[in-house]
């Protein structure tokens, strides 16, 4: 298996298309950082809180999601998935093999967000007098970014192999993300069972990264997210392995 | 060796394969023949596991695709669509392979070398000719040195220093012992260089010869030249046999040679010409398809 995801990154590092996907997450982060941490106010600066919540995966988790599941929608895009099951004809192992490299990309996207984080925040907030703090709980907060932009980048590749059509998968996660879920959420709290919003799948890894409030806990949300890596992945697996590669 | 057994594949309400049994003998070289439509890329496909049939079933070495191990190892293949990603450069396309297979990367650089295209190697396959991309194919079918090879169509897109490098590295690929299963329309190419044929039409097997049965064909036919071709022609067709004239004192012959030659010497006719007639591979094949298509 390490085989298989080794030639995984090797597909990704022999085409540009992650560069874009990469230079979207330092661009949008750093801005993001520069402009929120600019904005505070002098005393807001040094709060845990507010040090905390400059560590969001969200853009990372999203950029993971989308990066997934161009890694898969590509091969059958440009027919590469001919020889990639020629290679190997054991499609479930195809199947995990890109799972576990949606896995890694993610957290090698969420370090990198979360280092751009803190190369234009720490120097920032050092003008002003004050230091951030990485203690244990940033370090917990880290850690969950980290792991949850790995849970999305393993989805969005258990997506594309479902979808298996690039534009129609693109498209139709960012819409997920972006706008049915939130319409879901708040057709569900029309009918007084807004609690079930909370166990959607952008609710719930939200919840496990601490991104979202009053939802889940974040054990229960990794949970959840975990349950829709895994059951969209078998979803995708049965797909492939019933498609003929003609 | 490579076995198709009852084989069929529907899509939708069309039968792409039909009830489909033949096999191909290790170390044998073998052209796939059917016309346009036959089922010839379908089953290809099947048996390299790539196409789920919906009866029969395919082996490769013994065993159905899907179960081989390292299978780059022991079959490579080439179907007709390209399979690399087109940003990808043609070599950094087999280090993925080689990668994915185990193998080592300087296997990459051999095999492009033999498919001569390490001048290209380096540039992306988009920017490929179609012979480029064949030789591509090709170099990614021989990455494992396999045992067998399944070739759908290798010579297209080919020019004809292209299609003749192509028809001495299958000789030379043959002369090593391997399976090779080819298919192809162009069916002179193919008579040069197989040793059997399998002929489908509409998904069905209709012939399974050895190049010598395809040629034995027209077995019993023979051509006469004469300058008294006029008289031998009657002399044949009092004697029963059926005559034509292909002018110019040339005569063909529903008999064989030595029946013609005796008939000639018994009556003092000179001959300057006489032959066996032998059936060419695209008349056998219009003939057992009913079909002028190519194959």
């Amino acid at each position: 298996m390490t085989t298989l995801v080794g030639a995984e990154f090797l597909k990704l590092r022999t085409t540009r298309g992650w560069i874009g996907y990469v230079l979207a997450l330092v661009v949008l982060t750093g801005i993001g950082t520069a402009a929120q941490v600019g904005s505070a106010a002098e005393l807001d600066l040094i709060t845990p809180e507010f040090q905390r919540d400059l560590l969001s995966g969200s853009l990372a988790s999203l950029i993971a999601f989308l990066l997934g599941i161009t890694s898969v929608t590509v091969e059958w895009r440009h027919g590469t998935i001919t020889r990639t099951l020629l290679v190997t004809p054991r499609r479930e192992l195809h199947v995990v093999a890109k799972g576990i490299a949606g896995f890694l990309a993610g957290v090698a996207l969420a370090v990198l967000a979360v280092a751009v984080v803190l190369a234009v925040a720490v120097p920032m907030i050092a003008v002003e007098d004050a230091s951030f703090v990485l203690d244990g709980e940033v370090g917990a907060r880290i850690g969950r970014i980290v792991l949850g932009a790995a849970l999305w980048g393993a989805l969005g590749a258990g997506f594309g192999l479902l979808l298996k059509s690039q534009t129609f998968a693109l498209v139709a996660g960012i819409l997920w993300i972006l706008l049915l879920e939130a319409l879901l959420t708040l057709l569900l709290s029309l009918v007084d069972v807004d609690g079930a919003a909370d166990f959607l799948p952008a609710q719930a890894l939200g919840a496990f990264e601490g991104s979202v409030e009053d939802a889940l806990s974040p054990a229960a949300g990794g949970v959840v997210g975990l349950a829709y890596v895994i059951g969209i992945g078998l979803l995708g697996w049965v797909r492939v392995e019933h498609s003929d590669v003609t | 060796m490579i076995e198709v057994e009852r084989l069929t594949k529907r899509y939708g309400s069309t039968v792409a394969v039909n009830d489909l049994s033949f096999s191909v003998a290790p170390g044998t070289l073998t052209g796939f023949l059917g016309p346009n439509g036959a089922g010839k890329s379908t089953t290809l496909r099947a048996i390299l596991g790539l196409v789920r049939p919906n009866a029969g079933r395919t082996a490769v070495l013994g065993r159905p695709y899907r179960e081989l191990d390292a299978p780059l190892e022991r079959v490579g293949a080439v179907l007709e669509t390209f399979d690399a990603h087109p940003g990808r450069s043609g070599r950094n396309h087999l280090r993925v392979l080689a990668a994915a297979a185990r193998l080592p990367t300087s296997r990459v650089d051999e095999v492009l070398a033999l498919v001569e295209l390490t001048g290209a190697a380096r540039r992306r396959a988009k920017g490929y000719s179609l012979g480029m991309r064949q030789r591509l194919g090709l170099a990614a079918a021989l990455l494992g040195d396999p045992e067998v090879l399944v070739l759908d169509e290798p010579a297209n897109g080919l020019d004809p220093q292209g299609i003749r490098w192509l028809r001495d590295l299958l000789r030379a690929l043959a002369r090593e012992g391997r399976t090779v299963l080819i298919s192809s329309h162009v069916l002179a190419e193919i008579a040069q260089t197989v040793d059997e044929v399998v002929i489908i039409h509409r998904g069905r097997l209709v012939r399974h010869a050895t190049m010598a049965e395809v040629e034995a064909m027209a077995a019993g036919a023979a051509r006469v030249r004469s300058p008294d071709a006029e008289r031998l022609a009657s002399l044949l067709a009092e004697a029963g046999v059926d005559v034509r004239s292909l002018g110019d004192g040339t005569l063909a012959v529903a008999a064989g040679p030595e029946r013609v030659g005796e008939l000639a010497a018994a009556h003092g006719i000179v001959l300057h010409e006489l032959s066996a007639e032998r059936a060419t591979l695209e008349e056998v094949f219009l003939e057992l398809t009913g079909t002028e298509e190519g194959a």
